[in-house]
C-alpha cells in the first residue's frame, strides 16, 4: 500500500532528519515507529502527507508518487491520510463540533469554508464520529476546556472525518500520562482491527510498542536501525534496544511484566 | 575599597593598592578639588563620583541662588537674599559645606586606609539632591491646604456644575422714580399705584455731591412689591440718559428684597457728571432705579451644555475613526513586522527591522505631540486630533498585531494542512481563528486608550472636548469646564467598563 524509497531530508540549516530511509507498509498495519527524539520520527511522518518536503526519495502509495504531487492532487492524497498530533494540535478557540467538522475541509469547497459552512451529512457524520469516540457530550465546548485525553480524542475524530485509509500518528500519547496512553491507542488499535485502517505511529514507550505494534522500525540519527514483528520486539535484546536509543539508555520493564491490563477510556 | 569592613557592610572585599599620596594632602587636595584626594588614593570611581556631583550641586545652587535673588548686585548680596526668600537655599548651603568636610574627611581615611563607613558621603549627595529637587520644584504642601479657602468655591463650581446646564431666559424688571436736583420749591410729585411695585423717596429732591467738596445729600430710599429675596441693583439715569450705578464707598451697592419683595436704604447722591452751570431749568430730573434680573418662562439647556455634549460626541468619534485608520494600516503593517513571517531571506528580515525600528519610533512620540504638527499641518479641527492619534494607533496596534501573529501556534496550522485543506481554508480554519481574539482584544483596548487621549489632543488643538476645557478654564468659567471634565469623566469610565467587558468575554 505505501512504499517508501530511499527517502532523504537534509533542512535548510544542514540538518540530516533522514537517511536514505526505505521500508513498505502493507494494508492494515499498526507500524509503530520509535526512536530517540531527534531520531527523524516527526520528520518521516510529516513527509508521508507532504507537511515537510522531502529532499529525495519516493513516497508511492497506491502506486502513486505523493512527493510529486501539487496542488488540488496533494490535497485529494492527503484527505486519504488522517494524521494525529503530540499535542492534538486543535483550533483551541473552536467548538469541539467545528474541530471535528474541520476534518472534512479536503471534501469542502472554499466557498463554503469562508463562511465556516458545512453540509448536513458532514455535520451528521461529525456526530457519528463524536459518538464512536465518546465526546458528543463535548460538541458544543471549547477545544482547550477539554482534557488531555479528550482532545486527543477530538484529534481522532477529526481524522477520521477525511474518511481515510492511512493515519499517520506523531507520538499521539506523550503528552498523557500511562492510563489516557493505553486509552487512545487502544482506539487506535480498534479503528486498526475493526476498519482495517492502516496506522503509522511514532512512539516512546516500549511496553506500549510491544502491545500495539504489528510491525515496528526503529529510527536513529535518520537511519533504519531496526526492523521486525511483534514478535521480534518482544525479544528485543538489550544490543538492539541501545542501538535505536544509544549507549546510556536503561531498559525500564521490559517485555510484557508488569500490569497492562486495558483501561477503557473512562478516565480520559 | 576598604580593607576590614565594619560590622553590617555587605560590599565585597577587594584588595587596594596603597594610597598615591600621604592622608593629609589628599585630604588638601580635596579640599580645593573635591574627588581630587579620593582619586589619588585609588579611590577612583569615588573620587570621580564626587567631583561630578559636587560640580553638579555647585552649578545647580548657584543657578538658584541667582534665579531667586535676580534684581540684586554682587553675589554675596544675592546669597543673602537667597537665604531670606528661600530658606531652603540656606539648608542646602550648610549641607554642600558638610558635604565638603566629609569629603575632605573621606579622602584623609582612604589615603590612610582607614574603617569608615562608605556609603555615607554618597548618601549624603543624594539628600542634598533630594532638597535642590524639593527647591526647584517649588514643592509646597502646605499651599494644598492653605489655598482651600479661595479654591474650594471654584472646586466646588467643578465638582457640581449643573447650574451650568440649564439656562433660564433673563430679564431686567426696572421701577423707578423721579428725583429733582436740586431741591427747589416746586418738587415733584410720585404717585402710588394701585398695583404692581414702586419706590418711594424721602426727600423726592435731592443736591449733587461735588468733587472734592461737599457730599450729596441723602435720601431714605423704600421698595415696595418688587420681587422678593431677590439681589437688587441701584442705578441712576441721568438727564441725558446716561446710565451709572450707585456707587457708597466707592463700591457698588446693591440691595436684597425682604419675603415681600420691599426694602429700605438710605443713599447719598452721586457727583454730578454735568456741571451744574449748564442747568437750563434751574433743576434737572435724574431717575432712580431698581434693577432686578427675573426669570422669566421655561428653562431650557443651557448653550454650555449643547456645546460640551456636541464636543464629548465628536470627540468619541475622534477616537472612533482613528482606531479605524489605525486597524486598516496596522493590519497590513504588523504582517511586515512579524518575525515569523519575515524571516524567509535577508530582504525581508531586513524589512523587518526597518518596519520595527519605524514603528518604535513613532510610538515613542506622545500622541500630543503628533497632535502639534498636525495642527500646523492641516490646522485646528477634529482633523488633526484623527491624524495624531491615527499615527499613534498604527504604531501601537501594528506592534500588538505583530506579536500575536508572531505567537500563532503552527501546529494548528499543519494539522489543518493535513485534513487536505486548501490555503483558504487553512487561514480561515487555522490561522483567523488564532489572530482575531487578540486581534479584536487589542483594537477594543486601543479605541478606548484612542478616546481617551482625543480629548487631551483636543487641549491643544485637535478638536473635541478637549479644546473647549482648556478655553473654559483660561476664560474661568469652572461651572462650564466641569460640565466638560463630567462628561469626559462619565464617557470614559463608562467606555473603558464596555471595552473591558468585551474584550473578557471574547478571549
Amino acid at each position: 500500500m505505501l512504499e517508501i524509497r530511499n527517502l532523504t531530508k537534509v533542512y535548510d540549516d544542514g540538518t540530516v532528519a533522514l537517511k536514505n530511509v526505505s521500508f513498505t507498509v502493507a494494508e492494515g498495519e499498526f507500524l509503530i515507529i520509535i526512536g530517540l527524539s531527534g531520531s527523524g520520527k516527526s520528520t518521516l511522518l510529516r513527509c508521508i502527507n507532504r507537511l515537510i518536503d522531502p529532499t529525495e526519495g519516493e513516497i508511492l502509495w497506491n502506486g502513486v508518487d505523493i512527493v510529486k504531487l501539487e496542488g488540488d492532487d496533494l490535497r485529494k492524497a492527503r484527505r486519504k491520510i488522517g494524521m494525529i498530533f503530540q499535542h492534538f494540535n486543535l483550533i483551541k478557540r473552536s467548538s469541539v463540533l467545528n474541530n471535528v467538522l474541520a476534518g472534512r475541509l479536503g471534501y469542502t469547497s472554499s466557498k463554503q469554508s469562508l463562511f465556516g459552512r458545512f453540509s448536513k451529512k458532514d455535520i451528521e457524520r461529525a456526530y457519528k464520529s463524536m459518538e464512536r469516540l465518546g465526546i458528543t457530550d463535548q460538541a458544543k465546548k471549547r477545544a482547550d476546556e477539554l482534557s488531555g485525553g479528550q482532545q486527543q480524542r477530538v484529534g481522532i475524530a477529526r481524522a477520521l472525518m477525511q474518511e481515510p485509509e492511512l493515519i499517520l500518528a506523531d507520538e499521539p500519547v506523550a503528552s498523557l500520562d500511562p492510563v489516557l496512553a493505553h486509552s487512545i491507542l487502544h482506539r487506535l488499535e480498534t479503528l486498526n482491527k475493526e476498519d482495517n485502517l492502516t496506522i503509522i505511529c511514532s512512539l516512546h514507550y516500549l511496553d506500549l510498542v510491544q502491545k500495539y505494534s504489528t510491525r515496528v522500525i526503529g529510527l536513529s540519527y535518520g537511519e533504519i536501525v531496526y526492523e521486525g514483528s511483534q514478535k521480534d520486539i518482544q525479544a528485543m535484546t538489550d544490543e538492539q534496544f541501545k542501538e535505536i536509543y544509544g549507549e546510556e539508555a536503561i531498559r525500564v520493564g521490559g517485555g510484557l511484566e508488569g500490569d497492562l491490563t486495558q483501561v477503557e477510556g473512562g478516565a480520559a | 575599597m576598604n580593607n576590614k569592613k565594619p560590622k553590617g557592610s555587605y560590599m565585597i572585599e577587594e584588595e587596594r593598592k596603597p594610597s598615591m599620596v600621604s592622608p593629609i594632602v589628599a585630604a588638601i587636595l580635596s579640599a580645593i578639588v573635591p574627588g581630587l584626594g579620593q582619586i589619588l588614593a585609588r579611590a577612583y570611581k569615588r573620587g570621580i563620583v564626587l567631583f561630578a556631583s559636587f560640580i553638579t550641586i555647585a552649578g545647580l545652587l548657584i543657578w538658584r541662588v541667582i534665579a531667586t535673588a535676580k534684581y540684586d548686585v554682587g553675589f554675596f548680596n544675592k546669597l543673602t537674599k537667597s537665604f531670606r526668600l528661600e530658606p531652603m537655599i540656606l539648608i542646602l548651603v550648610i549641607l554642600v559645606f558638610i558635604l565638603w568636610i566629609w569629603t575632605i574627611s573621606d579622602a584623609y581615611k582612604h589615603a590612610a586606609q582607614e574603617d569608615h563607613i562608605t556609603l555615607g558621603v554618597l548618601f549624603l549627595v543624594i539628600v542634598i539632591f533630594f532638597f535642590l529637587g524639593w527647591q526647584i520644584g517649588g514643592i509646597a504642601p502646605a499651599e494644598l491646604i492653605s489655598n482651600i479657602p479661595d479654591s474650594a468655591p471654584l472646586l466646588g463650581q467643578v465638582l457640581w456644575p449643573w447650574d451650568a446646564a440649564i439656562h433660564y431666559p433673563k430679564e431686567i424688571v426696572t421701577t423707578a422714580i423721579e428725583i429733582q436736583i436740586p431741591c427747589t420749591d416746586e418738587l415733584p410729585v410720585s404717585e402710588i399705584p394701585d398695583e404692581g411695585s414702586y419706590i418711594s423717596a424721602d426727600p423726592l429732591c435731592g443736591e449733587l455731591a461735588e468733587l472734592g467738596g461737599q457730599p450729596g445729600s441723602s435720601i431714605q430710599i423704600h421698595g415696595y412689591g418688587l420681587i422678593p429675596n431677590l439681589e437688587t441693583e441701584l442705578w441712576w439715569k441721568d438727564q441725558l440718559s446716561n446710565d451709572f450705578r450707585q456707587r457708597q464707598g466707592g463700591e457698588y451697592i446693591t440691595v436684597i428684597t425682604d419675603e415681600n419683595g420691599d426694602f429700605e436704604i438710605e443713599i447719598f447722591m452721586p457727583y454730578a457728571l454735568i456741571p451744574a452751570g449748564h442747568l437750563a431749568q434751574g433743576y434737572v430730573i435724574w431717575e432712580f432705579q431698581t434693577r432686578q434680573i427675573a426669570s422669566v418662562g421655561e428653562w431650557t439647556y443651557s448653550d454650555e451644555l449643547k456645546l460640551t455634549t456636541e464636543k464629548m460626541i465628536e470627540t468619541i468619534f475622534i477616537g472612533m475613526m482613528a482606531t479605524f485608520f489605525g486597524i486598516i494600516l496596522a493590519i497590513p503593517v504588523s504582517f511586515l513586522a512579524a518575525r515569523n513571517l519575515m524571516s524567509a531571506n535577508g530582504f525581508t528580515i531586513a524589512i523587518y527591522y526597518f518596519v520595527r525600528t519605524i514603528l518604535n519610533i513613532i510610538r515613542s512620540i506622545e500622541p500630543l505631540i503628533w497632535a502639534l504638527i498636525f495642527v500646523i499641518v492641516v490646522g485646528l479641527g477634529p482633523f488633526a486630533g484623527i491624524m495624531a492619534l491615527t499615527v499613534h494607533s498604527i504604531a501601537a496596534l501594528g506592534k500588538l498585531y505583530s506579536e500575536s501573529i508572531e505567537s500563532i501556534d503552527s501546529g494548528q496550522i499543519e494539522a489543518i494542512q493535513a485534513t487536505g485543506a486548501n490555503w483558504v481554508q487553512t487561514v480561515m480554519f487555522a490561522v483567523v481563528p488564532q489572530i482575531i481574539p487578540p486581534f479584536v482584544s487589542f483594537t477594543i483596548y486601543r479605541w478606548d486608550i484612542n478616546i481617551r487621549m482625543s480629548t487631551i489632543v483636543g487641549m491643544v488643538g485637535g478638536g473635541g472636548i478637549g479644546f473647549l476645557l482648556v478655553q473654559w478654564i483660561r476664560l474661568f468659567e469652572y461651572r462650564a469646564a466641569g460640565l466638560a471634565v463630567w462628561f469626559i469623566t462619565v464617557t470614559v469610565a463608562l467606555l473603558d467598563y464596555v471595552s473591558a467587558e468585551i474584550r473578557k468575554n471574547y478571549v
